[in-house]
Formats: structure tokens, C-alpha cells, sequence
């Protein structure tokens, strides 16, 4: 086991002592797509088709986990990567540490950004959801509500779905006294909808949202009074259900439709409790649910003891127990958990050459071993 | 006076930005007022920077400034502009000389004794609009206003054609024209397409470009635009390098650039593209799923009479066969073979065609030949191919009541509107306007704005237009100098340089997406000298209050301010900024969303005019109906839109008669009868047999209309390709040299039909045997101390000819013969 490999182990278990710090959130994660095209990244890889196609797609719809499993695709595809730049002769990028926490948060992104809809299924949605019962479209349907012809400006998803979040409660009122069942919104049936509702519309002008600020969501979360009913991140139990515990590893609109499902249950109880319906305005909800989005990005504490095992068997401890390794207590801190990615990268292609040397393999390692590994080193390093 | 070159180089080796300014301040070579000298000298040095548009020429590149102590001292291209992407031309860069100009006119001027006297009187801002309005005022009220004239020479589309227009309209005349060429360059596409718009080209996505005297690189709409995607087509080799072929009777800077230059005779562009037509045809090398559904004409074809007609194919194969060509042009036959074949198997493969192609009798001819090959490749819409960009989301100015004065003015005839048949799609056209208004014809002109270009030193007929501006009783010049047109004015009205004034631009012709620039000052202007637009806007409220509610805005900024706002209310685009690529917006854009957060419009217009500009590269897919809005709805290769035209005169000339078609069209110049006259066709251009060679102009990155001429740099930088400096210069062919007993750097005599001009001999064998060239831009008889005197003006010697059909001058029409000068 060479020395850069334990280095790099100490870079990840500093790491995760300041793991248990607060996630600071990004105020705007979409700068890292600067860092994705002045780095290079878009030679191989594309965000839904714009781009490189030597690489994975990163956008069609996948999710790649909380920090720590971006950092093990990362950590396991560094040698991949290094053989393809050598091949399309394209100098391996370094990165600042801004430059990284920029381009992870990106990445994580682009999930909540979400996918165009389908005008097709949209046009079906409205009929089959029941829309057509109150809403006319294209001259078809009901003149109980308004025409989404004329209501165009509006057929950005979000801001069809801030619409609809504001005029809840009224709505659900008025679906009651006709009898209408509640429509509830799956998937991308959001996108679907609105997608039909812009290609229809007659209005030349359309509203649309900035993709949301997590920093400011989170405001929103504690001003708008939604702590009042969740908890997020271990707090207090609370009436409502811990958001951090569930799948909110979606895009935008599916954690809109979500929302919309859940509001007759809470417009109920919030009545009953005499509590204050949340309306939003303006970019809230974007911010709001970059904020839930981004609760995913947090991750949970690792095992020490299999962590030792990992340790142990990927050959750390070869250099690192009186062997080449530094000596962990003497390691530079770190200013923050991106700094070990940071450093990770930008060492590895050193690293990767003295392993090779030395006829060892690259030490692969899952999200689960490293997480383990994080709460080992950081053991070892608190006993110091 | 004369320039002291040692000053202006220790100039240029000296300090630079403040520095400069405090030491030379007071030279002769650029003048700081006091104010800002001492301030240089003593301020704080904050250093700040400032985006805004340049105003050096009509490509309207985003530029950042740099100010110490709010002075601007240094100006780059703004790198997130999406025209220019920091790019910049050496004019733009060094354009604080036109802010610090000794010459610049500093305070309204009202003329003293005869007009080119040259004899000025100060006069205040308030006496000298008193006095025009009060002109204006007399006009109104004895129903004559369209007898007041605006000539706008910028030729740039934005606001301020708007602007002036509204007031013209609201006035009462119907003779507000900008003089550049920009729209009489529409014709071909008006008759092809039945669209009164430039096409943009998709060079990036093109493997192989073919320019008909396109040079693009130094004399397009906007040069940085297309040397930012040279470069890049350059730089990338991953699917094989695009390759560019340039046809251009000299080796102009684009051809240099090309992979394959072809020299071919002036004028003769037209008949090249039908020649490669030819083998596109005979090789069936051409989209026949294009040709088939959407274009007409192609084939021969009966119409509702039972009448057959002549197809462009026909008379292609008959009339076009590369031997044939290859007598017209100059380009051997299997030069022909090859480029026709290397297009046609070359996909996606793109043809475009500009100077060289237009700038003659023949223009609008050979132009719509050169783009039927667009038509037989089915490149309109097709990545690599031909496109038209959207505009820009952006309000009109308001709607306003014409008074009954103003409706009877502008149901006159306009004034440059030719009274016989000639230009029938100019949209302005310079002879017209000359000959009517010397002739009184159909009025007289009272009042004549001019507002940039200096026409009269870019204008064929020079003795002519000066008599016209002599015969105006008031003529008002905004120009911040004084120039060979505004040495004519009877007043003066300083506008301020573009570094202290408002204005907006959009979509510069031929650039490939929409867009908006926001020009904005960067400096207090430094003299008594007020926006053009602002003097208008104080003019209408002077005039009447009718006139004034067709501007109802404090200034031309709040005009701005309300144009854009409807970007604001769009959702569409973006306001540039970095890493906001096309690429991006799309992608946002098609899930919803905008890229920028502006919670009000003040925030937008704050962020706006902090970036520069706003954009909207995504290109709408236009269906078929939307590019040809021609009768048939089609490409037509046999323009309808034409013979309804040819028709229309005609019967305005006393009826169909063998006779009336015959004179129409032979003061068209068409020497083609029946259908060819229709369809893409070569025009041979009327040349002097005694004259042996072929004279042309061209223009220099360095100073492209002129208007460079009174930067000390840019005089400096002249001729950077064969260093020739201050000075003018004509390129021989070292053969044609030989011929004639002329060496390289002695003076010559060139002598055309009307005149002579003295000039520098540069042998150059990039440049055909018979064909002589000199570039355009010197030899000023006004314009300030670096301009005047400097140089020589070829435009003088040539030939009062213009396409007949658009009224464009044709600049490479005349011949002329040369001979050492003793």
C-alpha cells in the first residue's frame, strides 16, 4: 500500500470529524456549471445531452446520493477517468476547494432540476386527473374555474404549482361542494400537464422561477411555520413526518406533487389546530424545496468498528501502521469536508502511478465502506 | 495643424490610463478637461469597471471599461457579451481617443457665412432648438411638414430608429431614412423568400463554408462575432476540420484565413454560383425532398392561363455549364468541378455571399444566386445551415393620435422614393434622394437631420449630394464632429460619444441569436453636448404637444427603461452573464425555469446594465410557412414577388405593352427578357472597354467606414498588413506592375472615367492580374487634425452606378487604367 493512498485515507477521516458539523448550505448550486465547462468535465460527460458523450450522462434523471456516495463514484472512476484523459490528450483538471464544493453541489443539482414534459401525456393528464371538470383548455372543458388557455403565464411547472399550493384550500373547499375527488399528482405529472398547458396557451408572456436557493428554503422552512408540524435532522419529534427521513431525492416537481398530496390531510389538521395556512410568493417555493432537496444531501453516521474492518482489509493499515504513512496526528486540518475531496482529486493521479508501480490495484470503496471508514478514522483520531 | 508623430508614439509609450491623462492632458494629441486632469493627479485611484456597447460601428460588441476615479482610462471586450465574448476590434479598443478627441465639437454651433465656409458662432442649446422648432413649428402650419428630412446614417437596429421614426411620423413628414445599406440588402431574400430579413448562417455546425465575397473576418456586420467562431471552427478538430473556401477577386483577410482562396473577375459572382448550380443538378447532388415540397420554380411549370414557364433548372443547364462560366469569371472549369462537388458531398455545407456578391450593379442578382444554392442543398433550418433569428421581446413605443397636419404629411410621396422606375426595393436610396430634391421633385426639402455616417464622404455622386446640402435652407447636424457632411450644416447639435449616453441595440445583423446590448454612460459628459435622442424628445415638446405625445418620456434612458420591461415580463432568455451558454438556458429553459432571480423589474434593469446586456440563444424551430412568405409559399426560384413587382411598374408606366416592359426593364439594367428575368440569373456589368482593369475598394478592421480616421491609433495601425501607415495604397499584381514599368512603393496614377487620385504602389500577388484595389477609410478634407488631409478617398473615382434594383452604390464597378506618376 503506497503512502498517497493513506494519505488520502487521513484526508477522508479528518473529514469526518468535521462531518457532525451543520451542512452549509449553497445559495446558489448551479455555479458549479462553470466549473463544469471551464474544467473540462464537459468534454466527456453531458447534462441531458448537452455535452461530451465519452462519459455518463449526468442528468437523465439520476440521483447519485449524499455527499460522501458522490465521493465514492468519484473516488472509484478516478482511474477510468485518468486512462480517457490520457487518451483524448486532455490535461487532468485540478481544483480549488471552491471549485470543487461548487461542482459537487451540481451535481447534486441537477435531479431537482428535473426533465421537460411530455405534451402528450400532459393533455391526457387533464382529463384523466379530472382537471377538465372545473378548468376549460384549447376550448374544452368546464367554465367552473379558469381557462388555462389564459392562464399561460403560469405554465411553468413551479409556478403552476405555487398557484395551485396558494389556492389549496379555497380549491379543495369548491371540490367538496361539487363533489369532485381530490386529483392526486405523480411523478412528472406536473411537468406533463404544464408542458400541454405552454403549448396551448395564447399569452405571450411566461412566468418562470430561478432554480431555488437552499440557503433561503431553509429560511422559508422556519418562517413560513413548517417546523411547526416536521423536524428534520434528528430534532424533536413532531406531529407531522420527519423530513429528513423521507425519499425527497427527487425532482422539483415530483416534491411539488408530493406537497400537493399531503395538502388536504394537512389543510384538515391545520384548521383543526387553528394554525396559518403557509402561502408563498415570488421564488419560495423553488427555495423551499431546494432546501428539502438538499437534506439529502447530508449523510448518516458510519459504523467504527466496520470501519476498522474496511481499514484493515483495502490495505490501509499496510502503509499507514509504521509503514510509508504520514503520521496522522501531524495532518494539516481541514477548513471543510469538501477540502478531502479536494485533495483527494487532486493527488490521485500520483497516487494511481505508485500504485501501479507497485502492482496494486486501486483500492475500490463503496459508500457504505466509506462512510464506515469516515467513523473508524475519526475513532482513531479522537483517542489520539 | 500637423501631428507630431514623436508625440503620439511617446504617447503610446508612455504611461498608460490616468497616468497618461495627467501628463498629456493638455497635448495636442487628446484633450482631458482640467476637472479630470487634476483629479488623475490627485484623486483616491479607485479603480471600478463599467459594461456597456460600443459605438465604433454598427456590431454593437460588449465592452467593460475601466475608470480610476470615474475616469475611463482602458477598455476591453466584455467577455461574457455573447457578439464579441471579449473579443474586440483595435478601433473599439482604443476609442477613449474619440471621448478625448481635441476635435470633438464641444458646444452647439450655428454656421457664419456660406455653407463649407468653415466659419462657426457658438450658440446655446436653448436658442439653437428654439430656432429649429420654430422652423419646424412654420412648416406645420402651412401643412408642409414632410418637407423636413431625416438621414440617419448608423445603420444600427435598435431603438433610436424607432425613436426617430415616432417623431418623424408624429411630425408629419415620411421621410425618415437610415442610409445605410442594411435594408436595400434584403432585396434577394424579400424576392426568394418574401422575408424583409438577413439570414444567419450556422457556421459552427457547417463542415464546409462557402463565401462569395463574403469577408466576414474584417468587412461583416459584426467581425469579432465571426472571428470568435473562426477561431473555434479552427480549434476544433474532433469531426474533422470545417473547411472554408473564400472567392474574392483579392486576398482579402477571410480569404488569407481560408483553406482555398478562388480569385474570380468583379461582378462576376452570380454567374460562378450558377455554375456550381450546374453540377449540383447534373450530379444530383442537391435535397430533392426540398426541392419537391418546398420550393417553386425549380422545374418549368404552367400557370393558371396554361402558360409554361421557364424553371430555374433549365435555364441553369442551358446557360451555365462551367466552360461557359468559366469565360464570365475568370475560375477555371474544374475549379468549378471541385467546389460544386466538395458542397454538394460536403454535409452540412452552407453558401453565403456579401461585398464582393453586392456591391455592384448586379447585386441583387447575383446575391439570390448565390443563395438558390442554399435552396438546392435544403439548408434552411438545418444545423450547419440557414437561419433567421427571432427579436427580442421588446415593446413598441407607445401608440399616439396623428393629428390631421401630420396624416396629410405622411401620405406624401417620400422623397427618396424614385419618381421613375428605377430601385423598386430600395428601401433608401442616395441617387433618388439627391436628384428629387435638387429637382424640387415631387417637394422641395426645408429641414434636413442628419444624424452619424457622413454620407458625404461614402457617397458615389460627391459633387451632387454636396449641392444638395448647400440647396436646404437648414440643415442640423448631430454630429460630435465636424465632418465632410456636417462642414454643410446650417446648425450644429453635438451629440455626446458613446461613452457618455444611452442607448439600446438588438440582434446585429447576421448574428446568430437575439440579443440586446445596453449602452450606458461611463463618464459625466465632458462638454455641452446632449443625447440625440434626448434633443429629439426636447424638440417634439418645443414643436407641438401633439408631437410630444408620441414621446411621452422625461429621456431617452426612461425609453429604454420601458422598451425592456417587457423582456423583463417575457420570462424568456437571460441577462448574460458568466457560464450562461446557450446550451444551459435551453436546458433550463425547457424544465421551466429562468436563469436569473429578479424579483422586480427595477432588480432586472439593476443587473441589466450591471452585465450589459441580455440574450436568447435558443433557436425556435420555424416551420416552412414562416421562411417563405412568398405567393407560393415556397422557396421560389422563379420570384413571383418579382414579376408582381416588374408588373406593378408597368402598369404605373401606361399599361402592358412590349414597349412598357421593354423600357422598364432596360432602365433596370436587365439585359434577360421573359422568365429569366425571374429567376437567380447573371447580369453582365456595364464596364468602360478602354479601361483594362477592374478597380475595387475594401475596408480595413483598422477603420472601416471612415470613421476611424480621426484616431491617432487606428492611423497609426492603417495598413498593418502591408505597413503602410496615414496613408492610402493600391494593390497591383506584381505581373500587372511589370506590364505598366511600376515597382513596388512609387507613386501612381489611377484614372478612371471620371477622375484621378495619386497613390502608393504595394505589389501584392494576392490580388488577380486585372484587377487593382484601394482601401476605403482616408483621405478625409475635414474631420479634425488626424483625419484630414491623410491619405486618399477612392469612392471619388468611381462611377455614379447603383444596383438597379436595391439603389445599393456599386463599388466594383469601375475600370481604370494606371501608370507611374512622375
Amino acid at each position: 500500500m503506497n503512502k498517497l493512498f493513506v494519505i488520502t485515507i487521513i484526508l477522508l477521516s479528518f473529514g469526518s470529524i468535521l462531518f457532525a458539523q451543520e451542512l452549509k448550505l449553497p445559495s446558489n448550486p448551479l455555479d458549479g456549471r462553470i466549473v463544469f465547462e471551464e474544467k473540462g468535465c464537459i468534454v466527456c460527460h453531458s447534462i441531458s445531452g448537452y455535452g461530451g458523450t465519452k462519459g455518463p450522462d449526468l442528468a437523465r434523471e439520476q440521483y447519485y446520493g449524499s455527499f460522501l456516495e458522490l465521493a465514492s463514484i468519484i473516488w472509484n472512476h478516478i482511474p477510468a477517468m485518468n486512462r480517457k484523459f490520457r487518451e483524448l490528450h486532455i490535461k487532468r483538471p485540478r481544483f480549488s476547494e471552491k471549485e470543487m464544493q461548487d461542482l459537487i453541489f451540481f451535481i447534486y443539482y441537477l435531479r431537482y432540476l428535473g426533465e421537460p414534459g411530455s405534451v402528450s401525456n400532459g393533455k391526457k393528464l387533464l382529463s384523466s386527473k379530472g382537471c377538465t371538470n372545473c378548468h376549460k383548455i384549447a376550448g374544452h372543458g368546464s367554465n367552473i374555474a379558469p381557462d388555462f388557455t389564459e392562464l399561460g403565464e403560469y405554465s411553468s411547472p413551479l409556478y403552476m404549482a405555487q398557484i395551485m399550493w396558494n389556492h389549496g384550500p379555497s380549491m379543495q373547499k369548491r371540490m367538496k361542494e361539487l363533489n369532485i375527488p381530490y386529483p392526486v399528482l405523480t411523478g412528472d405529472n406536473l411537468n406533463d400537464i404544464t408542458a400541454y398547458i405552454r403549448q396551448v396557451s395564447s399569452v405571450s408572456t411566461e412566468l418562470r422561477m430561478s432554480p431555488g436557493n437552499p440557503l433561503n428554503g431553509k429560511l422559508i422552512f422556519e418562517n413560513k411555520g413548517c417546523t411547526n408540524c416536521h423536524q428534520v435532522s434528528g430534532g424533536k419529534k413532531k406531529t407531522g413526518p420527519n423530513l429528513s427521513e423521507l425519499n425527497l431525492n427527487k425532482s422539483v416537481t415530483e416534491i411539488a406533487a408530493q406537497m400537493w398530496d399531503h395538502s388536504p390531510t394537512m389543510i384538515e389538521y391545520m384548521q383543526e389546530k387553528s394554525l396559518t395556512y403557509p402561502m408563498f410568493k415570488g421564488n419560495e417555493m423553488a427555495d423551499l424545496i431546494a432546501y428539502l432537496y438538499f437534506l439529502g444531501f447530508e449523510d448518516p453516521p458510519g459504523d467504527p468498528s466496520k470501519g476498522e474492518t474496511v481499514f484493515e482489509e483495502k490495505g490501509c493499515i499496510t502503509c499507514h501502521d509504521g509503514g510509508a504513512g504520514p503520521d496522522l496526528t501531524k495532518i494539516k486540518p481541514f477548513n471543510s469536508r469538501i477540502q478531502i475531496l479536494q485533495r483527494m482529486w487532486n493527488h490521485a493521479s500520483k497516487m494511481e502511478d505508485l500504485l501501479l508501480i507497485q502492482n496494486n490495484k486501486w483500492p475500490q470503496l463503496t459508500t457504505e465502506e466509506i462512510r464506515n471508514l469516515y467513523a473508524y478514522l475519526t475513532s482513531i483520531i479522537q483517542k489520539k | 495643424m500637423e501631428i507630431k508623430r514623436r508625440d503620439f508614439l511617446k504617447l503610446l509609450s508612455g504611461a498608460s490610463g490616468a497616468v497618461a491623462l495627467g501628463t498629456y492632458g493638455c497635448s495636442d494629441i487628446i484633450d482631458v478637461p482640467e476637472k479630470l486632469i487634476e483629479l488623475a493627479q490627485k484623486g483616491p485611484g479607485i479603480v471600478t469597471w463599467t459594461n456597456t456597447i460600443c459605438g465604433q460601428c454598427s456590431a454593437g460588441c460588449g465592452i467593460k471599461i475601466r475608470r480610476i476615479d470615474g475616469i475611463p482610462v482602458y477598455i476591453k471586450g466584455n467577455p461574457t457579451y455573447p457578439v464579441n465574448r471579449g473579443g474586440m476590434c483595435p478601433s473599439g479598443h482604443s476609442s477613449l481617443e474619440v471621448l478625448f478627441n481635441p476635435d470633438r465639437v464641444k458646444e452647439p454651433l450655428k454656421r457664419i457665412g456660406l455653407k463649407e465656409s468653415g466659419k462657426w458662432d457658438s450658440i446655446s442649446w436653448n436658442d439653437a432648438l428654439q430656432l429649429i422648432a420654430d422652423k419646424m413649428i412654420e412648416l406645420r402650419n402651412v401643412g408642409k411638414p414632410h418637407q423636413v428630412a431625416f438621414l440617419d446614417g448608423s445603420d444600427q437596429p435598435g431603438l433610436m430608429n424607432k425613436h426617430i421614426a415616432q417623431f418623424m411620423k408624429a411630425y408629419g413628414s415620411p421621410n425618415y431614412y437610415q442610409s445605410g445599406q442594411l435594408k436595400n440588402n434584403t432585396a434577394p431574400y424579400r424576392l426568394l423568400q418574401g422575408i424583409n430579413q438577413l439570414p444567419s448562417y450556422d457556421l459552427l455546425n457547417s463542415k464546409y463554408i462557402l463565401s462569395f465575397g463574403s469577408n466576414f473576418l474584417e468587412e461583416g456586420y459584426s467581425p469579432i462575432y465571426y472571428t470568435k467562431i473562426y477561431s473555434h471552427l479552427r480549434d476544433s478538430s474532433e469531426h474533422g476540420r470545417t473547411r472554408i473556401v473564400q472567392i474574392d477577386s483579392r486576398i482579402s483577410l477571410t480569404a488569407a484565413n481560408a483553406d482555398l482562396w478562388i480569385p474570380i473577375r468583379p461582378g462576376t459572382y452570380g454567374a460562378l454560383a450558377l455554375g456550381i448550380a450546374f453540377v449540383l443538378i447534373r450530379e444530383k447532388l442537391f435535397d430533392d425532398n426540398f426541392i419537391k415540397n418546398y420550393s417553386f420554380g425549380f422545374n418549368d411549370w404552367t400557370d393558371n392561363k396554361g402558360i409554361t414557364h421557364l424553371g430555374f433548372r433549365s435555364n441553369v443547364i442551358s446557360n451555365y455549364y462551367p466552360e461557359q462560366v468559366s469565360k464570365i469569371t475568370g475560375v477555371p472549369a474544374e475549379t468549378i468541378l471541385k467546389i460544386a462537388r466538395d458542397l454538394g458531398n460536403s454535409r452540412s455545407s452552407v453558401v453565403l455571399g456579401d461585398q464582393g456578391t453586392v456591391d455592384n450593379t448586379n447585386g441583387t442578382f447575383s446575391q439570390m444566386a448565390v443563395h438558390s444554392l442554399n435552396a438546392l442543398l435544403g439548408n434552411f433550418g438545418k444545423d450547419g445551415g440557414v437561419y433567421f433569428v427571432d427579436l427580442p421581446p421588446l415593446a413598441d413605443l407607445p401608440p399616439f393620435d396623428e393629428d390631421e397636419i401630420a396624416a396629410l404629411g405622411n401620405s406624401k410621396k417620400p422623397v427618396a422614393q424614385s419618381l421613375d422606375t428605377n430601385y423598386p426595393l430600395a428601401d433608401f436610396s442616395i441617387d433618388s434622394f439627391t436628384k428629387n430634391i435638387l429637382n424640387d421633385d415631387p417637394y422641395p426639402i426645408d429641414i434636413l437631420f442628419l444624424y452619424k455616417g457622413n454620407p458625404l464622404f461614402k457617397t458615389l455622386n460627391h459633387h451632387d449630394f454636396a449641392e444638395t446640402l448647400k440647396k436646404i435652407p437648414l440643415v442640423v447636424s448631430f454630429d460630435p464632429f465636424i465632418t465632410e457632411t456636417s462642414e454643410y450644416a446650417d446648425i450644429i447639435l453635438p451629440d455626446h460619444t458613446f461613452l457618455e449616453k444611452w442607448d439600446k441595440f438588438c440582434n446585429t445583423p447576421t448574428v446568430g441569436f437575439t440579443h440586446v446590448g445596453i449602452q450606458q454612460p461611463v463618464i459625466e459628459p465632458l462638454f455641452s453636448t446632449r443625447n440625440a435622442a434626448d434633443v429629439i424628445i426636447e424638440l417634439s415638446n418645443k414643436i407641438d404637444q401633439s408631437v410630444a405625445n408620441a414621446l411621452p418620456f422625461q429621456s431617452y434612458e426612461n425609453e429604454i427603461r420601458f422598451s425592456v420591461e417587457k423582456l423583463y415580463n417575457s420570462g424568456e432568455g437571460a441577462i448574460i452573464s458568466e457560464g450562461v451558454k446557450s446550451s444551459w438556458l435551453e436546458y433550463l429553459q425547457q424544465r421551466g425555469w429562468q436563469i436569473g432571480r429578479y424579483n422586480s423589474f427595477d432588480e432586472f434593469w439593476k443587473l441589466l446594465t450591471r452585465n450589459g446586456g441580455w440574450w436568447n440563444p435558443i433557436r425556435q424551430t420555424k416551420d416552412y410557412k414562416e421562411l417563405f412568405k412568398t405567393p407560393s409559399g415556397k422557396f421560389e426560384f422563379y420570384s413571383q414577388n418579382f414579376a408582381n413587382i416588374i408588373n406593378k411598374l408597368i402598369e404605373t408606366t401606361g399599361g402592358e405593352s412590349p414597349e412598357n416592359r421593354e423600357k422598364v426593364l432596360h432602365s433596370l439594367n436587365i439585359s434577360v427578357r421573359g422568365d429569366k428575368v425571374f429567376l437567380p440569373h447573371y447580369e453582365a456589368v456595364p464596364i468602360e472597354e478602354n479601361m483594362p482593369l477592374y478597380f475595387i475598394t475594401f475596408k480595413l478592421l483598422t477603420n472601416r467606414d471612415g470613421q476611424s480616421s480621426n484616431q491617432p491609433m487606428m492611423q497609426e495601425m492603417f495598413g498593418y498588413t502591408v505597413r503602410e501607415y496615414w496613408n492610402s495604397w493600391v494593390e497591383i499584381n506584381p505581373e500587372t506592375a511589370q506590364e505598366y514599368g511600376i515597382e513596388d512603393k512609387k507613386d501612381v496614377w489611377i484614372e478612371s472615367p471620371i477622375g484621378s487620385i495619386k497613390v502608393r504602389a504595394r505589389l501584392n500577388p494576392g490580388i488577380m492580374k486585372e484587377v487593382v484595389a484601394v482601401p476605403f477609410g482616408l483621405g478625409h478634407t475635414s474631420y479634425g487634425r488626424y483625419a484630414k488631409g491623410y491619405g486618399t478617398n477612392p469612392i471619388t473615382i468611381l462611377k455614379n452606378k447603383y444596383d438597379m434594383i436595391n439603389g445599393n452604390p456599386a463599388l466594383q464597378a469601375t475600370k481604370v487604367k494606371i501608370s507611374l506618376a512622375t
